[in-house]
């Protein structure tokens, strides 16, 4: 029963922050187009609901899009590496480049190289971008760190590279891989949203062209609205990756031994 | 069970290279030595006098420096490690069938007959009650039993054992010991079992090994009467061979150069 309570303790903050702001608007005369009152964000999320659906499907889809590649190529990736030290050597430096060079100085070049036709494409492969980095070096991390006592007994039993790979380094990365999972989940959201911001004008109708869209046009209450949106959409992910964690973990792994 | 071959060592030695100084360190030197066919013995020596990697050795997960051996198949040897080294996220069930079912390419054993291994290596350590168990559920006692478990279900006929009753506490450690004397009894596999208490290599061995710094020091042949199949412990034997071991294992390194 306190648990429960304790677990609503965050939504009575939220709740109680709202209210002081609707207060404290009112009470100051802001002008609606500085700081409209969480009401009117409200209204402005009821009449717009059917155009801010479809922003955000877009920048759900572009980010769903970006972050299967992500955890595909980097594990794809990190099983590769982990694999072949050679080509880890020839290759990390480039990783690391594409990783450090700030995604909002290559979008214009992507999307002169695929946005010309393609441009829900040129997003997905910037949002991809930036969410791929920590999904590949937590899965590289991940399948080094097995013990060596482990790799002793696959060994005695004759196993070959890949009853290697499937029976012992996979699951024993697989709360490093997660972990991993859930950072790039939330930076594909955060590419996404950059990826629109640098696609501009017309060129995609996400969620945060909505808010673009809004500032230009000083519409406050629509671009909360769309913030909003797009912060339930970050916390739905996390959640849900979180989720995912804990059904595949909670088993077996110490982290989850009391709940479990 | 298959035919347990001879395992012989002549005059091993093992040097690695120290990564940070550069200098060579030698853990074993000049080991010469015979593993009869379905024979009990015991390594005993201090830590760090090289009876793991001479263990280790006898496996083939490390290859000798210098000297010859005979050659062992991986696939005629179940290794039980100092920890349990189980995979968390499978059952203990799952864990003991994991090396059968890898090794199926080759065996190519049966699903049936892999049950049957299983369920009965399971029953040899009196664990056939707690096959849906995950190790996390189990304690330590019970953990090295799944390991030993899971060396038995391959049925092979050499089996290596690196101090696998050290971390467990007493009791236990007894009960165990019985369980290994009676499986060995029963199926007569060669034991080779690393420790480092003298008590232990008495109760459980025909006869002791025992290394410093190295190389072997000593041979000790461990006498024990024919029909005290119950209290060895108690016997006078017993006594006299903890007390030659003892001796055995002070006694100065017998330095070969």
């Amino acid at each position: 029963m306190r648990e429960a309570l304790l677990r609503l303790l965050p939504l009575g903050v939220g709740v109680a922050m709202l209210g002081l702001w609707e207060i404290c608007v009112h009470l100051t005369q802001v002008q609606i187009f500085v700081l409209p009152p969480p009401s009117a964000i409200g209204t402005a999320l009821v009449d717009n609901f059917a155009t801010l659906m479809g922003s955000l499907w877009v920048t759900l889809r572009i980010t769903a899009l970006a972050f299967f590649w992500a955890v595909v190529s980097g594990l794809a990736l990190a099983i590769i590496f982990t694999r072949a030290r050679l080509i880890e050597l020839a290759l990390y430096p480039y990783v690391v480049t594409l990783q450090v060079t700030p995604v909002v100085a290559i979008a214009p070049l992507i999307l002169i190289w695929v946005g010309f036709d393609h441009v829900d494409r040129a997003l997905v492969i910037i949002a991809w971008i930036v969410a791929f980095f920590p999904m590949l070096t937590n899965a590289v991390q991940g399948l080094r760190s097995t013990e060596p006592q482990l790799h002793d007994v696959m060994t005695l039993a004759g196993a070959n590279w890949w009853q290697r790979l499937y029976y012992l380094e996979l699951p024993a990365a697989l709360p490093a891989m997660l972990t991993g999972a859930k950072i790039s989940g939330g930076l594909a959201l955060i590419g996404a949203v950059v990826a629109e911001f640098v696609a501009g004008s017309g060129a995609s109708t996400g969620l945060a062209w909505r808010i673009i869209e809004a500032g230009n046009r000083l519409e406050i209450a629509s671009l909360f609205a769309a913030l909003a949106l797009l912060s339930a959409l970050g916390i739905a992910l996390f959640y849900a990756l979180t989720l995912l964690e804990w059904l595949v973990l909670r088993r077996w792994h110490d982290s989850f031994a009391k709940s479990g | 069970m298959t035919r347990a071959p001879d395992l012989a060592l002549h005059n091993i030695g093992l040097t690695y290279r120290q990564p940070r100084s550069g200098g060579d360190v030698t853990a074993l030197r000049d080991i010469t030595a015979r593993f009869a066919a379905g024979s009990f013995t015991a390594l005993v020596g201090p830590s760090g006098c090289g009876k793991s990697s001479l263990l280790r050795l006898l496996a083939g997960l490390l290859p000798p420096t210098q000297g010859d051996m005979s050659a062992v198949t991986q696939s005629d040897i179940g290794f039980v490690f100092q920890e349990p080294t189980l995979l968390a996220w499978r059952s203990v069930y799952d864990n003991v069938a994991l090396p059968l079912k890898i090794a199926n390419r080759k065996s190519g054993l049966s699903r049936a007959e892999i049950d049957t291994r299983v369920i009965e290596a399971l029953t040899w350590v009196g664990l056939e009650a707690r096959a849906k168990a995950l190790p996390r559920e189990l304690s330590g006692g019970m953990k090295m039993r799944v390991s030993l478990a899971r060396a038995l279900a391959k049925r092979p006929p050499i089996l290596l054992m690196d101090e696998p009753f050290a971390a467990l506490d007493e009791l236990t450690r007894f009960r165990l010991d019985d369980d290994l004397r009676t499986i060995w009894q029963q199926q007569k596999p060669t034991i080779i079992f690393v420790t480092h208490s003298v008590t232990e290599a008495a109760y459980l061995a025909e006869r002791a090994l025992v290394m410093r710094e190295g190389a072997l020091q000593s041979e000790v042949v461990i006498q024990r009467p024919k029909n005290s199949q119950g209290n060895f412990r108690a016997a006078p034997e017993f006594h006299a061979t903890c007390a030659e071991l003892g001796e055995a294992l002070a006694a100065p390194p017998a330095r070969a150069s």
